[in-house]
């Protein structure tokens, strides 16, 4: 299962990504972002399936939750941006 | 002690309160500053916390900025707002947390609304004030001194015809009044945490209809690259690291209100209010009470009101009095020289606490 990224550019709107994602039943973990693809210098992600992509994507503009990217995992340590 | 200062803290908070504030001690590194488990679960409480809020000022999480109290928002939202020379409107019943930063600031103050219960003239000077030009309105929801409720919902109403940004002070109604962000349209309503939500001294909220400019810069944990604050809601005006155990508290006080109701803590303060009102009237002293009024009320005794004060704080009795931190109230209502003795009853109140407070009250002014 290919697994995706989507980043935030705070804790906030993350936390309240993640609450409203499993609301909808899509499984995601938040973690920080790895540095080296956070251009802002820090801020936090949530992985998830990217099966759940089109979906979460929905969910988080409906609600309005600000984020910032979606990247997918090619392999390991390497995540391409998705232009969705 | 029976506690009848609600107007300055609440001070019988509820017990999850303390137990709250414990638990972020023991549990709680800093939000937002990294993944690990402690600083997961001190952004957990911080977003709890804003979740409440925003179910109870019917807003969004990220417009609930966490302050040190109600007078550092209002610091905020008026500094975002005036320039100096600013055309400012004012009712006559602000607290010094609106006055003296609009004095600070050089802005050209016109104090409309000077009658106590009295809506007609109120909102009949207000309207004229906003007609003839204001740049910002800043009014007070409730009178800290008289718990002289304003009638916010018509006097925004009035703002936003006139298209003047505006500011309200929740000091005394969050908890107990209607307050609602998106209902009013206010460009900023601030809150303590401290009172009617009934969390910890050092808390407030600042509800946020746009962008605030930032009374402090620092870290935010987002953005870090970047030499200027973050332009979005709420990192913009929550530089440094936030008071985690305080918000904890808040958050469990907010949370009790949200159960108890704040109309029902309304109408249990107002009961015991109005029943002190009416002992006083008995008693002979000069007391404000009209409609509609929330759970405070003042008096001024032949004695010096310090020196009432005083004997009902031996008689086990805490009350206020003074100024109250509002000397243009003050003047409105022609005490400025006197200062007044304000009762202002909280979600705990009982006819025991009015009965005692004129028993002793009945013993004091019976004293030449």
């Amino acid at each position: 299962m290919k697994q995706c990224m989507i980043t935030f550019r705070s804790v906030t709107p993350a936390q309240r990504g993640e609450g409203m994602l499993k609301r909808a039943g899509i499984d995601c973990t938040l973690q920080r972002t790895p540095r080296w693809m956070e251009e802002q210098g820090c801020g936090y992600c949530l992985k998830l399936s990217c099966a759940h992509i089109p979906r979460a994507v929905a969910v988080l503009q409906e609600n309005q939750i600000h984020y910032r990217k979606v990247y997918l995992y090619r392999k390991e340590g390497q995540l391409e941006e998705m232009h969705l | 002690m029976i506690y009848l200062d609600n107007g300055a803290t609440s001070f019988h908070k509820p017990p999850t309160v303390a137990a709250a504030m414990q638990c972020a001690l023991e549990n709680c590194a800093n939000p937002g500053r990294g993944g690990y488990q402690a600083s997961m679960a001190a952004a957990k409480t911080v977003l709890r916390c804003r979740e409440t809020a925003g179910r109870l000022f019917e807003c969004t999480p990220e417009q609930v900025v966490f302050t040190a109290n109600c007078t550092h928002g209002l610091n905020m939202a008026i500094r975002t707002l005036v320039k100096p020379g600013s055309r400012v409107v004012i009712t006559g019943f602000e607290h010094n947390a609106v006055v003296r930063p609009l004095y600070e600031l050089k802005a050209d103050i016109r104090v409309t609304g000077r009658s106590l219960f009295n809506h007609a003239d109120l909102l009949e000077k207000w309207e004229d004030a906003l007609r003839r030009g204001t740049d910002v309105a800043v009014f007070t929801h409730c009178s800290n001194v008289f718990g002289y409720i304003l009638p916010v919902e018509e006097m925004a109403a009035l703002c936003k015809q006139y298209r003047v940004p505006f500011v309200i002070d929740a000091a005394q109604s969050a908890g107990t009044l209607p307050v609602s962000l998106s209902g009013l349209g206010a460009d900023f309503i601030a809150a303590p945490g401290h009172k009617g939500l009934l969390g910890p001294q050092g808390t407030g909220l600042l509800l946020c209809n746009r962008l605030p400019k930032p009374l402090l810069q620092g870290g935010t944990g987002s953005n870090s690259k970047s030499r200027l604050m973050p332009d979005f809601l709420p990192d913009i005006a929550e530089a440094g690291t936030l008071n985690v155990p305080g918000i904890a508290g808040l958050q469990a006080g907010m949370a009790y209100v949200e159960k108890l109701g704040p109309q029902n803590i309304l109408v249990k303060e107002q009961q015991q209010a109005k029943r002190c009102a009416l002992g006083l009237e008995k008693l002979g002293l000069r007391v404000f009470y009209g409609e509609p009024q929330c759970g405070t009320v003042s008096f001024v005794p032949e004695k010096d009101c310090e020196e009432v004060a005083d004997y009902l704080a031996k008689h086990g009795l805490a009350v206020r009095a003074g100024l109250h931190c509002a000397p243009l109230a003050h003047e409105s209502a022609g005490t400025l020289e006197t200062g007044t003795v304000r009762v202002s009853f909280g979600h705990d109140a009982t006819p025991h606490q009015s009965s005692a407070l004129l028993l002793s009250l009945e013993k004091c002014v019976g004293k030449k």
